[in-house]
């Protein structure tokens, strides 16, 4: 019985095997790297890709998509991966390690991984940037910048305010941050759920994501807002009154950690790509302008709009930046979103 | 005598739909089948396997309630788009000829547009300092914006107008169907206008409303990016649960007993309609 369902499963593998010779040769493969959509897919296809050639000689192709497509892909072919290098928010790339498609990055041998500020050395796969949440306003309308996340609850932004559902690691962090600073912690979001439902005369739009949501200030929806820094960049090249500013609490930083991809056929070029995504050059060239991506490596001296909005150096990075424990977050996550969706109706 | 054997020549083996036939078990059947796996486990991690816990969590108060939410979001859709889509497959059939062409044009004008572009309009519209507001503002009719955008009311109305094209051919088919004497019949036997349109043109147009109908309601609950982003973060529908739970919570068994659910409601529904289509073309023929 046994041997009879042995031969045939041989017998599909090598039928398989025969219409899809790819399947056999993925040795050959060009090295592939999951990027996100959008300003990020630009900044990494003008600035990375050209480093990293230079430095190989070898090809690359950017195949970018969200997080979550990332790991469905990788999770749907584990021993011949379609993707050798991820690119991950918090949340998810404590999923991707849990389920086991990434690989330990080789941190003793790598010449950029000491550099970085402790906060992005992960060894797991080190965070190559900071994404950094802050409020963001029309200068338009609001004539005095605002100071504190408290200012969100002032009686004159009724009708006025957005945030983001809970499905983004924004609208994530931003309840943590809230229940923070009401006395609650990644553990204890009851203060936040609290000030959320005392948010809700002044909320405008609940957006469905941060994209959407930056996008409701080109409408005049929203005039102030929870805002990720580098998405108001984009706004305000194409001339939407927003300003970006940083709380007094602290701006909230997530990092973006990028990962070798367990059983990638390409170990060696992903390894390659890591260390140019790590390197001083690429990330200055990275954090000019228009890309202003906040550089993690300590040798690259901070300059520019990074420096005047941000931060002036990396010790200031580190008293600016508040850092979340996405660990203790994504243990309740799936609770908070829940009561999310049952709670804030408007 | 062999020629007697021979099949008419309008029949065809039914051989020739087998490639369809492997592609629909491959491609659709077999992943569907996977989903119905997939929901018996009983943790995001996928463990345990056997349990009925996702579906009693799909089938608990909040479930029902987003499920209801969402049927009730497609009726309202539905019965938008079937008075305007009415009227306006009513002003079509009694248009000259010459100008038809015209009227089909502005009619299928939406569907040529991608659904986002259609979308982003409406929050152009809709907005604060949208076209609506704004022009209320200049009447002075009103002193501070309204809240149109990320409502209720705005979304069906938004809706409404992007599934139009679906609900307006088909009534324009069956209006077109009806033979004008009859009205005619109807007014010189003395009855008035409304009963004429009561009696004689709303029966003969069911099939019309109903196809119409079936694919606006289809189309209206399934609408995944409109009603996100004219309808907002806060509002919870059925392909917005399924995407919250598969896509931030990497939640598939849950999302798998969504994904299920809704599809067997959709395909419920639709048969429900497609049966009162039958039973109405019956009665007018």
């Amino acid at each position: 019985m046994t041997s009879r369902r042995k031969l045939i499963q041989t017998g599909l593998t090598l039928g398989a095997m025969h219409l899809f010779p790819g399947m056999s040769q993925a040795q050959a493969k060009r090295l592939v790297f999951a990027t996100f959509t959008g300003s990020w897919e630009e900044a990494h296809r003008a600035v990375l890709v050209p480093a990293f050639r230079a430095a190989t000689k070898s090809e690359i192709v950017l195949d970018p998509m969200l997080s979550v497509d990332q790991i469905a892909k990788v999770s749907a072919a584990r021993n011949n991966p379609p993707i050798d290098i991820m690119l991950h928010d918090p949340g998810p790339a404590l999923t991707a390690i849990g389920q086991g498609l990434t690989e330990d990055y080789p941190v003793a041998q790598s010449k950029y991984y000491k550099d970085l500020i402790p906060e992005a050395q992960e060894g797991t796969g080190p965070a190559v940037f900071f994404q950094v949440v802050g409020l963001t306003y029309n200068p338009d309308k609001i004539k005095t910048a605002p100071s504190s996340w408290r200012d969100l609850w002032k009686p004159e932004f009724k009708g006025r305010v957005g945030i983001t559902n809970l499905n983004s690691t924004l609208g994530t962090g931003f309840l943590v941050e809230i229940s923070r600073m009401f006395g609650g912690s990644e553990s204890n979001v009851e203060a936040g759920f609290k000030a959320l439902n005392d948010l809700k005369p002044n909320l405008a739009a609940v957006a469905a994501n941060p994209g959407a949501l930056a996008a409701l200030f080109q409408q005049g929806q929203i005039d102030i807002s929870p805002g990720n820094f580098n998405a108001i960049q984009i706004l305000k090249a194409r001339g939407v009154p927003v300003e970006f500013v940083t709380p007094k609490e602290g701006a909230i930083a997530f990092k973006t950690t990028i990962h070798v991809v367990k059983n990638s056929p390409n170990r060696d070029l992903a390894i390659a790509l890591i260390e140019a995504a790590m390197s001083p050059e690429v990330q200055s060239k990275l954090m000019a302008s228009p890309f202003l991506i906040v550089p993690t490596n300590t040798k690259v001296k901070i300059a520019g709009e990074v420096a005047k909005v941000l931060a002036k150096d990396h010790d200031d990075m580190k008293k600016r930046f508040v850092f979340q424990d996405w660990k203790k977050i994504n243990e309740q996550r799936a609770q908070w979103i829940e009561r999310f969706n049952r709670e804030i109706r408007l | 005598m062999t020629t007697l054997r021979r099949l008419p020549v309008t029949a065809y083996s039914l051989w020739l739909a087998s490639p369809l036939a492997i592609a629909m078990l491959l491609f659709f059947l077999a992943p569907l089948g996977v989903l119905g796996v997939v929901s018996f486990y009983g943790d995001a991690a996928m463990t345990q396997w056997g349990t009925l816990a996702q579906w009693q969590k799909m089938f608990d108060a909040f479930g029902l309630m987003v499920l209801a939410d969402t049927l009730w979001l497609g009726i309202q859709v539905t019965l938008l788009s079937l008075v305007l889509g009415y009227a306006l497959a009513w002003v079509f059939v009694r248009t000259p000829t010459s100008l038809q062409p015209l009227i089909i044009f502005i009619v299928m004008l939406p569907l040529l547009t991608s659904v986002v572009v259609r979308t982003f309009a409406w929050i152009v519209v809709l907005g604060r300092q949208g076209i609506i507001n704004s022009a209320l503002l200049d009447l002075g009719w009103i002193d501070t914006p309204l809240k149109l955008l990320y409502t209720r009311w705005g979304l069906v109305v938004a809706l409404a107008n992007v599934q139009l094209p679906l609900m307006v051919l088909p009534l324009i088919n069956s209006l077109q169907k009806i033979d004008r004497n009859l009205s005619d019949a109807s007014a010189s036997l003395g009855a008035s206008e409304w009963q004429t349109f009561r009696k004689i043109t709303l029966p003969l147009s069911m099939p019309g409303i109903i196809a119409g109908s079936l694919l606006t309601f289809a189309a209206a609950i399934t609408a995944f990016i409109s009603q996100s982003l004219i309808g907002g973060g806060q509002m919870l529908f059925m392909p917005m649960y399924l995407y919250q739970q598969a896509s931030a919570l990497s939640n598939y068994p849950f999302a798998a007993a969504i994904s299920l659910t809704f599809l067997a409601t959709v395909i419920v529904c639709v048969s429900a309609l497609n049966r009162l289509g039958s039973l109405s073309r019956w009665r007018a023929a």
